[in-house]
């Protein structure tokens, strides 16, 4: 994924998308406050200076999909695994509710339910990860004690392929799509001709915390 | 010594120590190892791969599903949508590709819409208030009663007013609503009699149009060609945040930035480091209340400088002379950096840098005009474009055009219909008090208190909420409690509604008929179609279906004026829309896209009485005229007019501002836990807001970061946690409005004069630990 | 091997009601799982910026305890050192009671505690390149091979026992040094991450370790009117005056070392910030000051009573060493970008204990209690005692 840092708005588009997108729950002022709301996609403001020299950033930070990711090589359970295409997966079936991953990630991408989430109307009953792999096994659904993640909104892109449709022009995940300033591009970081490849060759980027040495996938486009 | 023991050692067993014995401890953790080889054998799709649709059990996944396209309406933008609607519910909110306003781009709050249409708090039935008391805090008393028996009572009263000879008593106040609904009430008011349609256009920038208007007669918000221009200086607008058409400004944010060659430059002036101004290439700290001041100095270094567009000016200008002779003559940099708080040279800067990058637009916000004077403040920062050449031009100021809606037939409003329109409207449009406000809609508390120049018998409300974003707030209260009889049309309860008789459930507008189209900005034309989504909730009625009704039972003319054009909210919508294109195919589209947009209309698109745009103010001469103003001297000239401030500066040191971020859903975001949990982005807080100030100034008060406050100002005060926020100009006190404490309780009530235009700017406050 | 092993009678009033106030304490604490278990970890006052809470920190305390105690046995049965043979049956049987229960608070912390099995599908199912996956291993083979050293030490085979016991000791050092590892490896936590955190646990196994053995037999033994020999107390304390020095020196460099690194800001917070008395009142005050200051008064720490108080202290020293490194040591906001995070994504986790979580605790060690005193009355832990002296069951354990 490259986000745009400048083309940005800062207008969490994303963030709500996501939100609707994923089912993810909503909390109260207390668990927010707290940190015990799940939130995928999150939009920080980093600031600096002083007035008048003041400086904010508001950065995007989806769940990096690091190739070396931290969290993968701490899950006993292998709930958390890359596949083979990149994105980092979040079983729930096989989530033990350990938090060791909570714990490693350097981008506090991931979080815990530490409550059975209420259904609300608007949810959508088609959604994995609370179908995907739904066998003999209980609780394949989101329930207290598992670990969620963004997702790269892999039900998206794995029913594109489905139909031939190309990953990164005619579909993205949930936040691409919603940004307005279109700001989040996403494709194949291997295809030398690809959208991600123009645009990480266009100018300047960078990735968080690089000397975690995770290798995390979200590029960012400097200002 | 008896040895008493059960163990065996020599057994090593752990026996019965741990409650478990060794034995079914094994069987327990082979049985487990048994069943997870077992699950292995089953067949099963691959880790991470999407069960199909088929293999579901029995009612489960998707069974339908749908794409309706319609519109948003969490503001006045009215975005394009596309929802997804699975087995009957709506799920998802996304941007419709083939509106060209916004490019298919939705922001944050479209998606919020799915919270709005199953709020929980939604009203599902009539209702009626028991208790007869009236107040904020009362219990009314709700009791639910037939859609019959409400709308035969309302009915009822109507055809009573209008039956006295007194149809001009009637007040309805009109908050957020469709294009559609806004006809069909504007409409119902005219056939009924009553010239007190007040809509909540007086709460926001009638003094940016008014300023326009000064110029070339449009009274509206300006249109700008932002996919082309190379530089913007923004005046106290939150282009990114609430400036409608707010997606639109989204998108093309990103366009300009970095999908064409040239990067456009964007300056911003604001007393708040607003998330538009930290998007910015400069941020330009103004003293609030001054903006006038800094336009006019840029304008004086364009002038004396010999930056400006002679061509354009000389050809397509009038009162260029008077204008630069009052700006050379008063508006020095050095004189205006200490009143606007922006060092001269800076000022210097912007002006060469803004001159020097065309096409480049001046674009005022309400930041700025929302002050007494606001409408000079709008003039001085709209002439600035035309100083540079932006008028009508690629990548300026354009001019928008209205959709091609088939005209409803001609109103002859009946003997008492014309009696009860010439009567003077409630809120002193047009007066000596407001000589060009349109709309004064603050202004109808006052009237109303003080029942001149009449009492109001009656008033119907909808989808509005001057109780709580209405600067004085409060005095709303205190009109709406004198109120003989009130009725509130939305979907839900609020404040305003609280005062109400009757409560009339509205249907959100996901689950409405009717037509839309955004506020200007695109230049072309763009019709929007809104078509519920899903059926109505409970016992919910789109507000145009229950105008129809009430006006078939009123009969006589108010009926007659409701015929042939529909007959129904969906009937209204697809008579408007006509002659666009095949009803089917627009509901399908989800919106009609007008032709290209035309520049350079010199020839037809001032409305002045020169025809030209015009520098001195013909139509502002005229407005004054008539009511015996003087028209000389700087009266009809950009100017700058230092604010007069309610409060003294001794026992109140501190100003107040206020501020609307993107998640506030139409000024009030406490149902939609989407917008709440995210609220303020740079400050990475939610469900809350914040009284913020400087950290010089907070070090002065002695307050610190999340310390608990009391801003108060000569009209109330109110309680909130102060945030300690580089991003503020040391003196001003900023506070977001549609979450948490309610700046515009403590607001003091003041006008701009020429346009109405409540003020939010020029309340003093102080600030003190509680 | 000399001198006889009993078990106790277990009869005495004292004795019967430590079991019911145990017993007791140990149900609360199920009642508060069953809750936390239907209600979700929202009733603990873990976060998503601090996970691990209460029951974690339970876990790797117990886990140090228990390795520290085997390892001490290990004096006894490997080294041949008599003066301790009368409580290396103890130190063993406390160390199986303290592993049992180190996974019972690991289970209690679980999101999903019925899917503790998966911690034990090692290879088949489980990546084993976590270092939680790895410490499966090392628990559950910990576990067996403590009881299959307990029960030959009941079979009274030396040789065997002291093979058992090389490998039980060498397993209990790599338990511990695995159990810091879990820690040491995160490098997203700048005050865990460090290449001395194994070895930092190992000193804080064996620190804390002694201690609750001098804390467990001096007690037990003066309660069952055992005699306390003063000798063996006073040696066990010099050793654990110097596993207090040990591990002071590890914590030192450890924290020293944070201070030059560029991430400094997580390690400042611990040493300075507002939670930091713990680290200085409990962490170093209670853990090393007082426990060295009476270990080296050269009159203390000859006396058992004083003895007793040092190791108290060490106790709940290293307890609030366990504590502080997973509760405050994680709080400190990540710096995901540079610059000041503002809002909920740069504030400090929040760590109030909420009953539940405390109930669970006390519950779970109530529990090991419980497991201690049954031991203690039907194993043959305790020493016999002199011919002269009647056990009358007249005391409690």
């Amino acid at each position: 994924m490259v986000i745009d840092l400048d083309k940005c708005t800062g207008c969490q588009s994303c963030s709500v998308a996501c939100k609707a997108e994923n089912n993810v729950p909503s909390g109260s002022p207390e668990e927010h406050t707290r940190r015990l709301t799940p939130f995928w996609q999150k939009v920080i403001a980093v600031s600096s200076g002083e007035y008048p020299s003041v400086s904010i950033d508001l950065i995007p930070m989806p769940c990096m999909h690091c190739d070396d990711a931290p969290c993968v090589t701490v899950c006993p359970a292998r709930a958390t695994y890359k596949r083979e295409d990149g994105i980092v997966m979040q079983d729930f079936r096989r989530c033990i509710g350990c938090k060791y991953c909570i714990v490693a990630c350097p981008y506090g991408a991931r979080s815990f339910n530490y409550k059975e989430q209420e259904e609300m109307p608007y949810h959508r009953p088609d959604l994995p990860p609370e179908r995907a792999d739904r066998g003999p096994w209980p609780f394949p659904r989101r329930v207290h004690g598992v670990v969620e993640k963004c997702t790269f909104c892999f039900h998206r892109i794995d029913a594109a392929i489905e139909e031939g449709k190309k990953v990164g022009e005619e579909v993205v995940p949930a936040c691409a799509e919603a940004c307005p300033a279109h700001a989040i591009a996403f494709g194949d970081l291997d295809d030398p001709d690809g959208n991600v490849a123009q645009l990480l060759s266009s100018r300047q980027a960078t990735r968080l915390r690089e000397e975690m040495g995770t290798s995390p996938k979200v590029y960012y486009l400097l200002r | 010594m008896v040895k008493i023991s059960r163990s065996v050692p020599t057994q090593a067993s752990p026996g019965r120590r741990f409650g478990i014995s060794r034995r079914a401890f094994l069987k327990l953790a082979g049985l487990a190892v048994a069943v997870a080889a077992l699950g292995r054998l089953i067949k099963r799709p691959a880790l991470g791969t999407i069960v199909p649709a088929d293999n579901y059990p029995e009612g489960e996944g998707v069974i339908t599903e749908a794409y309706p396209a319609t519109s948003c309406l969490n503001c006045g933008t009215r975005c394009a949508t596309r929802v997804r609607v699975v087995n009957g519910r709506a799920v998802k909110i996304t941007g419709n590709p083939l509106s060209q306003v916004t490019e298919g781009a939705n922001c944050a709050r479209a998606q919020v819409g799915l919270q709005v249409l199953y709020d929980p708090a939604r009203i599902t039935t009539p209702l009626r208030r028991t208790n007869p008391a009236r107040g904020r805090d009362t219990d009314p008393g709700w009791t639910p009663i037939s859609w019959d028996e409400a709308l035969a009572e309302v009915s009822g009263r109507l055809q009573d007013l209008r039956d006295d000879g007194e149809p001009h008593r009637l007040a309805i106040f009109t908050g957020l609503n469709t294009v559609s609904d806004e006809d069909i009430l504007r409409r119902f008011a005219r056939a009924y009699g009553t010239p007190n349609l007040i809509t909540a256009d007086g709460l926001d920038d009638e003094a940016g149009q008014a300023g326009q208007w000064c110029a070339d007669g449009h009274y509206s918000r300006s249109a700008y060609d932002l996919a082309r221009t190379n530089y913007i200086l923004c005046f106290g607008a939150g282009i990114l945040e609430s400036y409608e058409p707010l997606a639109r400004s989204l998108r093309m944010w990103g366009k300009i930035r970095r999908e064409r060659p040239n990067r456009a430059r964007v300056v911003v002036v604001d007393p708040r480091y607003s998330v538009t101004a930290l998007r910015a290439d400069a941020w330009l700290p103004v003293n609030p209340g001054t903006d006038a001041a800094l336009a006019l100095a840029i304008a004086h270094v364009i002038i004396s400088e010999n930056l400006y567009d002679a061509a354009f000016v000389s050809r397509h200008t009038r009162g260029f002379d008077d204008y630069k002779d009052l700006v050379l003559g008063g508006y020095a940099p050095e004189q205006v950096a200490p009143v606007t708080g922006i060092p001269a040279a800076t000022i210097g800067e912007v002006a060469r840098e803004f001159a020097g990058t065309r096409p480049a637009i001046a674009w005022r916000g309400r930041g700025a005009t929302g002050w007494p004077g606001g409408t000079y403040t709008a003039y001085a920062i709209y002439c600035l474009n035309a100083l540079v050449g932006s008028i009508d031009v690629p990548g300026g100021v354009i001019y928008q055009e209205e959709p091609p809606y088939r005209p409803l037939p001609g109103l002859a409003p009946d003997a008492a219909a014309s009696a009860g329109l010439a009567m003077p409207p409630l809120d002193g449009r047009g007066s000596a008090a407001f000589p060009a406000a349109r709309v004064v809609t603050n202004h109808a508390a006052e009237a109303m208190l003080a029942e001149n120049p009449y009492p109001v018998a009656m008033a119907i409300g909808v989808n509005a909420n001057f109780n709580l974003t209405a600067p004085g707030a409060p005095r709303w209260d205190e009109a709406l409690a004198r109120l003989p009889y009130y009725v509130h049309i939305s979907p839900t309860v609020n404040e305003m509604a609280g005062f109400a008789d009757i409560i009339l459930p509205a249907t959100t507008f996901l689950e409405t008929w009717a037509y839309d189209h955004s506020p200007p900005g695109s230049g072309f034309a763009e019709v929007r179609i809104k078509q519920p989504v899903v059926a109505p909730f409970y016992n919910s009625r789109n507000i145009a279906d229950m105008v129809f009704d009430v006006a078939t039972r009123l009969g006589g003319s108010v009926a007659d004026a409701f015929g042939n054009i529909g007959g129904s909210a969906e009937g209204l919508a697809r008579y408007r829309t006509a002659g666009l294109m095949p009803w089917e195919e627009l509901l399908a589209a989800g919106v009609w896209v007008g032709p290209e947009y035309q520049y350079y209309k010199y020839h037809r698109i001032f409305d002045t009485p020169s025809g030209q745009f015009e520098f001195l103010s013909g139509n502002l001469a005229a407005a004054l005229q008539k009511i015996g103003e003087p028209t000389g001297g700087d009266a009809c000239l950009p100017h700058y007019q230092p604010p007069d401030f309610l409060g003294e500066a001794g026992a109140y040191p501190l100003l107040l501002t206020s501020y609307q971020p993107l998640l506030s859903v139409n000024g009030d975001s406490r149902d939609y836990p989407w917008a709440e949990e995210m609220f303020l982005v740079e400050h990475g807080q939610g469900w809350t807001n914040f009284a913020e100030i400087n950290s010089a100034t907070a070090q002065e008060l002695g307050i610190k970061d999340g310390d608990e406050v009391r801003v108060e100002s000569p009209f109330g005060s109110l309680k909130t946690r102060a945030r300690v926020f580089e991003g503020v100009r040391p003196g001003v006190v900023a506070m977001a409005r549609g979450l948490g404490a309610n700046p515009n309780e403590i607001t003091g009530v003041a006008y701009d004069k020429i346009s109405g235009q409540a003020a939010r700017g020029g309340t003093r406050v102080r600030v003190y630990r509680a | 091997m000399t001198g006889s092993f009993i078990t106790l009678e277990g009869r005495s009033r004292g004795y019967r009601n430590a079991v019911i106030a145990l017993g007791a304490l140990a149900l609360a604490g199920l009642v508060a799982f069953i809750i936390s278990y239907v209600a979700g970890h929202q009733t603990f006052g873990s976060s998503n910026t601090v996970p691990w809470g209460l029951p974690i920190v339970l876990a790797i305390y117990l886990i140090g305890l228990s390795a520290g105690s085997l390892i001490l046995s290990s004096l006894t049965y490997v080294f041949g050192r008599e003066e301790y043979r009368p409580i290396a049956r103890l130190a063993v049987f406390l160390a199986v009671v303290l592993i049992f229960g180190a996974m019972l608070a690991i289970l209690v912390d679980l999101g999903r505690p019925e899917k503790f099995w998966r911690l034990f599908m090692f290879f088949y199912m489980n990546n084993m390149r976590s270092m939680f996956a790895i410490n499966g291993i090392l628990y559950g083979g910990y576990f067996v091979i403590s009881l299959v050293y307990l029960g030959i030490i009941f079979a009274g085979k030396a040789a065997a026992a002291r093979i058992t016991g090389i490998i039980a000791a060498a397993w209990a050092i790599l338990v511990h040094l695995g159990t810091g590892a879990i820690f040491g490896f995160i490098a997203a936590r700048e005050a865990w991450f460090s290449a001395l955190r194994p070895l930092e646990f190992l000193a804080a196994a064996l620190t804390s370790g002694v201690a609750l053995l001098i804390v467990a037999v001096v007690a037990t033994f003066t309660l069952t009117k055992r005699e306390v020999k003063n000798d063996m107390i006073a040696s066990l304390g010099r050793l654990l005056a110097a596993f207090i020095i040990v591990l002071l020196v590890l914590v030192f460099i450890d924290k020293l070392t944070h201070l030059y690194a560029p991430a400094r800001d997580a390690v400042i917070y611990m040493l300075a910030g507002p939670s930091s008395w713990i680290f200085w009142v409990f962490q170093i005050g209670l853990g090393a000051v007082v426990p060295l200051v009476i270990l080296f008064n050269r009159k203390l720490n000859k006396t058992v009573r004083w003895l007793m108080l040092a190791a108290a202290a060490v106790v709940v020293g290293v307890f609030f060493e366990r504590y502080y490194l997973v509760i405050p040591g994680a709080a400190y906001p990540q710096a995901y970008a540079p610059g000041h995070i503002e809002g909920v994504w740069g504030a400090t986790g929040s760590f109030a204990l909420t009953p539940i979580e405390i109930i669970l605790a006390v519950g779970i060690v109530a529990a090991l209690g419980l497991f201690y005193l049954l031991g203690l009355k039907y194993l043959e832990l305790t020493p016999a005692l002199p011919p002269e002296t009647k056990d009358d069951g007249e005391t409690d354990p």
